[in-house]
């Protein structure tokens, strides 16, 4: 028998595995001479008869894993929705978390805006790593496991019906109550602690006054207006969700630029505690005060995404 | 005016499962797997070489289907037959074709009224 057909199966019985060659081979070829034979018989040409026939039966891997019932693809419509959706709740938060941490690490170590590069790297190949585990263990469950063990789709999974509102007024006074105390306890220069010795001290930095503190004031009205605007809108929009992001960092980046080159705090009063100047404790409740902070502007962008993704249009 | 991919779709769709029928009763006849592709054609079931040889496998390892090698002649080929099971089956299949057929001329005619 001529090479093509010889290399025909061999491209075929490549792709299956070693037990069942014996069984499909001898017959394979049988069919394939029966069908090459059919056209010589019919006046072809031998070798243009076993090219057709051969051409026909198509892309000899395919073949295969049709005759193993092999699945001709990574994740199948079983899995699909449960690997997407798992994949999509990860990747929403898992690199942006592992990026904020390394970044933050970097902060510590005094890199200041060098930190952004080494948060950023990270947080792709954590999203490329995410992407790929979640990926392999799928299409390894895909073919080794049984789709009936996947969670069924209850009606208890429905998402809440957001037709209605998305910010309740609640909502909106619960957010402007939280910015008026914290213009109120941290920004008003009468807000101080008032000591046992009669003495009133500014918890801000009062040499703040220059410049940032008008800047973050001002960042703050702007929340109030947008939270007022919010509810007047009454759901999230993009439009609104970038808003949100863009006024969410310019509090957060000079506040945590101003505590990590202790400027924020008045400098008379970490004085007087005691406490924060002993050891690193005022290091410690910086990095705390700045995770926070990044952790709630964090959780307030991704709600918001979530939000504006959910209400219908 | 529909596109004829669509149209060729549909009635791919249509035809699916129709060549395990057809193979089933062919094979009440012991044949091999061209010369069953040829009979099926001339009968109007045009199905490809690469659907039907991994499906006749398939039917087998069901056990709808039993083979036996025939070394008889100059080149060795497997027949296959339709078991008991598969006739069995194939009852079952024939029937639902036939409802499947009655339900749609009821409704046709419920339709014409």
């Amino acid at each position: 028998m001529s090479s093509l057909t010889d290399r025909y199966l061999a491209a075929t019985l490549g792709s299956v595995p070693a037990h069942r060659r014996a069984e499909i081979a001898p017959e394979l070829r049988a069919s394939i001479e029966d069908a090459v034979d059919d056209r010589v018989g019919a006046g072809e040409d031998r070798s243009t008869a076993e090219r057709e026939v051969l051409t026909d039966l198509g892309n000899p891997q395919l073949l295969a894993a049709r005759y193993t019932g092999q699945r001709l693809q990574l994740i199948g419509p079983a899995y699909y929705l449960a690997w997407w959706n798992l994949l999509r709740t990860l990747l929403a938060y898992v690199p942006a978390l592992v990026g904020t941490v390394v970044g933050l690490v970097h902060l510590v170590d005094g890199d200041g805006f060098g930190a952004i590069g080494p948060a950023i790297g990270t947080a792709l190949s954590v999203a490329v790593h995410v992407a790929f585990w979640v990926t392999l263990v799928f299409a390894i469950w895909e073919r080794t496991g049984d789709a009936r063990h996947l969670p069924r789709w209850s009606l208890d999974d429905l998402p809440e019906a957001t037709t209605e509102r998305q910010i309740t007024l609640s909502d909106t006074v619960a957010a402007v109550v939280v910015l008026l105390f914290t213009v109120g306890v941290a920004f008003f220069p009468t807000q101080q602690l008032r000591f046992g010795d009669g003495e009133q001290l500014a918890i801000v930095d009062p040499a703040l006054w220059g410049f940032w503190l008008p800047v973050l004031l001002a960042v703050v009205v702007a929340m109030i207006v947008f939270e007022l605007v919010k509810y007047r809108v009454g759901h999230w929009t993009w439009g609104m969700v970038v808003v949100n992001a863009v006024l969410g960092v310019a509090f957060a980046v000079p506040v945590i630029w101003l505590l990590l080159t202790e400027q924020l705090l008045n400098p008379e009063l970490v004085a007087r505690f005691e406490w924060l100047r002993e050891g690193d404790n005022l290091g410690t409740v910086t990095v705390i005060t700045v995770v926070s902070i990044v952790a709630i502007t964090i959780w307030d962008v991704a709600d918001s995404v979530l939000k504006a993704r959910r209400w219908p249009r | 005016m529909v596109s004829d991919d669509i149209l060729r779709t549909h009635l791919q769709e249509l035809r699916r499962g129709t060549v395990v029928v057809a193979s089933l009763i062919a094979l009440r006849r012991p044949d091999y797997g061209y010369a069953l592709l040829q009979r099926l054609s001339t009968h109007g079931f045009p199905v490809d070489a690469n659907t039907l040889y991994p499906l006749l496998r398939r039917l087998e390892e069901q056990g709808l289907l039993t083979s036996e090698w025939n070394t008889e002649e100059s080149r060795p080929r497997k027949f296959y037959r339709t078991s008991d099971q598969g006739e069995s089956v194939l009852r079952t299949l024939l029937d639902d074709l036939a409802a499947v057929q009655t339900a749609m001329t009821g409704l046709i005619e419920g339709v014409d009224r």
